[in-house]
């Protein structure tokens, strides 16, 4: 087992760089509102995984203070978000954010 | 304040009353208040009668005089002219005595005349008024002791005499009359004023002691020159008021005013206002100024004369006699005769107001008839005017007798004396142009006498159309009735004969002198005695002479020194030889001199001017008396002189050719200048700013509005531009952000390497 690479930060780092990014690919694609509020949940799962990296990294407790309240907060916007997203689709009939453009000019 | 001060003030301001009551008021009054006149000026002749008394008769003191002042204005330091405080005040010595009694008689007598001679006139009250503000003007001459306050009373009297020359306005002629008569008089007062500012430039005061004073302490810091130019300029004042030569033309124009104002104003008083200022101002006139205004007398005197024996209207020949006899008293101030002048000036102002007075009284019986060749035969109609008139005439031509002559030979031995003293052969010119004039004076009254009150009336001979004046019923009569004219002039009521009565008997000798031959004799010449010069060689004299005597080297100008010497001898023992007789001790020797002569001169001046008054009458006797000498057949034998004559010496043509027609060019090349070159600037300056305004106009509206339009439009724009980044789309912005941060980190990065 010596020959395999142990675990370390720069794993962390790539796997939370490749959530990011799959949370900008939904954010930017996906016309789904409720598609885009997950990518925005991976990007912030993305930022608590590099906190928690750099938390057991560095040590010290601040990294995972700082996600947990991350999480609160997260779960708090997405209240907000789901809300958000269900009188949109009251008044346009649809949950498609490209339709959703009347404050545009 | 001296008693006499306070009354005079009262007399001063009577007139003044009198015209404010009846300017505003006289509609109201009953008889349009002619009675407050004459009232209040026997209020004020009986006051000036009581200071006349106190002062000649009780007092009889030749150095009398009360003065008294206050401060008026006082402007404090003004910067440039230096302290500047006006005062004004009162004199009283026995020359304004004298005056101040003269003229409220007169004005008096007049007032009383008037209210016959003007009875129904439609502006009789107004009449009135002006004679009161006249009276007050002529009195607050007489009365001022500064210059600056003469000078407004001066103004004052042009003021009213205009007003009463213009009294009849209707007629153009009385409107041309004023305004000639103003406009002459107002070369002179600039003149006068000229010189009033010679002297404040010096002293920084009006008051005739103060600079009299600084005068004869020699404080006069600039030439001689100046001082004779002063007082020339002061003189000019009076060749303004009293029509001598240079500006004399006003004063027979002036005749178109009511002949009662003719008296008062242009024979007695007003005129010999100038002869008083001159009087007053005596004593600061250097020899070179005398001798131009001894000339300037006499030359006047002599043109007058000549003029006046050719004229018909009956007022012009006494306005010409009068500038004639305003000659002689300025020819007698310029001589040094100062005593004469004056007296001559006093009893001039009772014959001359007595003759115009008669005159009045013909032309109201004649129904305004002025041409004396339309009247004759009026002694039988007339006795008192007659009477009257004659006696008048005697003393203006000067015969013994009567007051005129006493007056007359004084000037007449003061110029022989003068011409003595100075020694020139030009100056025989002033006694003899005087002696000349003396005959004609004679010969003019005697052909007035004669062609007005003698022979048979001629009022039917008037041509019927060559009637300008007067009453339309009047040439009626004339044309179709011999006798009816001359049976309708009667003798004038007694309002207007009493007047002439008091006047006739103030030109007797006995008023003013015991001795008929001597008017020196007189309580007139002993009172009013000629004072010493502040200016003038006396001075120098004294500075010199020490220092010439003690210089040895100066041998060659002994003779000079010793006539110096004798000339102040014997002007010493005149000085003991006149105060053993008491009579009057001269400072200066010149005026010592003079004096002396003009006594020497004095019997010699009565042969001449007694023979030359008899020549003229009796040649006015053979012309129209016994017409020896046919007067028309000789003025068509000497028609140019006649009509150079006739025509008053052409001076009205020549001032038109002149000065009328220079003042209209001089006013024609202004308006040109006026309407070319200053309406030419303006509308220049006019024309830039409408130019300068349309490049305003075009710079606001394409650089200033262009800024604000170009602002507004590149906001516009931009705004245009960002608006298309404005989707809506949410993940537009997030690819934006991205791309913004994405450009950050190049950024960031790209300085990190570098």
């Amino acid at each position: 087992m010596e020959h395999l690479i142990p675990i370390g930060l720069n794993h962390y780092l790539t796997i939370s760089a490749l959530l990011l990014g799959f949370g900008l690919f939904a954010v930017m694609t996906r016309k789904n509102a409720i598609v885009v509020l997950m990518g925005v949940e991976l990007i912030l799962n993305a930022a608590n995984i590099n906190f928690l990296a750099f938390s057991k990294y560095n040590g010290g407790i601040g990294g995972v203070m700082f996600s947990l309240f991350v999480i609160v907060i997260a779960a708090a916007e997405a209240a907000i978000a789901l809300a958000i997203v269900i009188n949109i689709f009251k008044i346009f009939k649809s949950v498609d954010i490209s339709s959703v453009d009347t404050m545009k000019e | 304040m001296h008693s006499l001060i306070q009354l005079s003030i009262v007399v001063l301001l009577l007139p003044l009353l009198s015209f404010v009551i009846l300017i505003f008021f006289n509609r109201r009054l009953p008889r349009r208040g002619d009675f407050i006149g004459v009232g209040i000026l026997g209020t004020a002749f009986a006051i000036s009668a009581y200071i006349f008394w106190s002062v000649i008769v009780q007092t009889y003191d030749p150095a009398f005089r009360v003065a008294w002042d206050f401060t008026w204005i006082d402007l404090g330091k003004v910067p440039g002219i230096g302290p500047l405080q006006i005062k004004m005040g009162i004199v009283i010595d026995n020359l304004t005595a004298i005056m101040l009694a003269m003229v409220t008689l007169i004005s008096l007598l007049v007032h009383l005349y008037s209210t016959g001679y003007m009875a129904g006139d439609k502006n009789y009250g107004r009449y009135f008024a002006f004679l009161g503000i006249f009276t007050f003007s002529m009195l607050g001459i007489v009365l001022s002791d500064n210059l600056f306050s003469i000078y407004i009373f001066w103004e004052l009297v042009g003021l009213s005499s205009y007003l009463l020359i213009g009294f009849f306005f209707e007629k153009d002629s009385a409107a041309d009359a004023q305004k000639k008569a103003f406009l002459a008089n107002r070369v002179g007062d600039i003149g006068m004023w000229l010189g009033i500012l010679i002297l404040y430039s010096q002293f920084h005061t009006f008051s005739f002691e103060q600079i009299y004073a600084n005068l004869a302490a020699g404080k006069f810091a600039m030439s001689n020159a100046w001082l004779t130019a002063a007082g020339l300029l002061l003189f000019m004042g009076c060749v303004g008021k009293s029509a001598q030569f240079p500006l004399h033309i006003w004063l027979p124009d002036a005749m178109e005013g009511p002949t009662p104002v003719s008296a008062l104003i242009h024979a007695a008083t007003m005129v010999a206002a100038g002869v008083y200022f001159v009087a007053r101002i005596f004593v600061l006139l250097t020899p070179d100024a005398l001798h131009v205004i001894a000339f300037i007398g006499a030359f006047t005197a002599f043109m007058a004369a000549t003029i006046a024996i050719t004229q018909n209207d009956i007022k012009r020949v006494l306005a010409y006699s009068t500038v004639s006899q305003l000659g002689y008293m300025v020819l007698g101030l310029g001589v040094g005769a100062y005593s004469a002048a004056l007296f001559h000036l006093v009893t001039h102002a009772f014959f001359k107001a007595c003759l115009f007075l008669g005159s009045g009284a013909i032309i109201h019986a004649m129904h305004h008839e002025q041409d004396m060749r339309w009247m004759g035969g009026l002694r039988k109609h007339m006795p008192w005017t007659f009477a009257t008139f004659t006696l008048a005439t005697l003393a203006l031509a000067g015969l013994p007798l009567t007051s005129g002559f006493m007056s007359k030979d004084a000037i007449l031995a003061g110029a022989i004396g003068f011409a003595n003293v100075e020694g020139g052969g030009v100056y025989y010119l002033i006694p003899a142009l005087g002696f000349f004039s003396a005959m004609l004076t004679a010969f003019y009254m005697g052909r007035q006498i004669w062609l007005v009150f003698f022979g048979e009336s001629r009022t039917h001979l008037k041509p019927a159309d060559n009637h300008h004046h007067g009453h339309d019923a009047h040439s009626a009569h004339g044309a179709h009735d011999d006798h009816h004219g001359a049976h309708e002039v009667h003798e004038v009521s007694w309002n207007m004969r009493a007047p002439l009565v008091i006047l006739a008997v103030l030109s007797v000798f006995i008023v003013y002198s015991p001795n008929p031959l001597d008017g020196a004799e007189g309580w007139f010449m002993k009172m009013i005695r000629t004072p010493a010069t502040v200016v003038g060689p006396a001075n120098h004299n004294c500075a010199a002479l020490p220092a010439q005597t003690t210089s040895p080297l100066m041998a060659e100008a002994l003779p000079a020194v010793e006539t110096h010497v004798a000339t102040d001898a014997h002007a010493v023992s005149e000085v003991e030889h006149a105060a053993a007789k008491g009579e009057h001790a001269f400072a200066d020797p010149r005026q010592a001199e003079i004096a002396h002569a003009a006594h020497a001169a004095h019997f010699p001046a009565i042969y001449i001017s007694s023979i030359m008054v008899v020549l003229g009458i009796s040649f006015a006797g053979i012309v129209f008396v016994f017409r020896i000498i046919d007067p028309d057949k000789t003025a068509e034998a000497i028609r140019p002189l006649y009509l150079f004559s006739l025509n008053k010496w052409y001076w009205d043509e020549i001032y038109q050719a002149t000065f009328i027609k220079g003042s209209v060019l001089l006013s024609k090349i202004l308006s040109w200048f006026d309407t070319n070159v200053i309406d030419g600037i303006v509308n220049g300056v006019a024309v830039l700013v409408r130019n300068l305004a349309f490049a305003n106009n075009s710079f606001d509206k394409y650089v200033v509005d262009g800024l604000v339009n170009f602002t507004a439009f590149s906001v516009n724009t931009t705004g245009a531009v960002l608006r298309k980044l404005q989707t809506g789309k949410v993940q537009t912005y997030v690819a934006l952000l991205l791309v913004v941060l994405f450009g950050y980190f190049v950024f960031y990065f790209t300085r990190l390497i570098y």
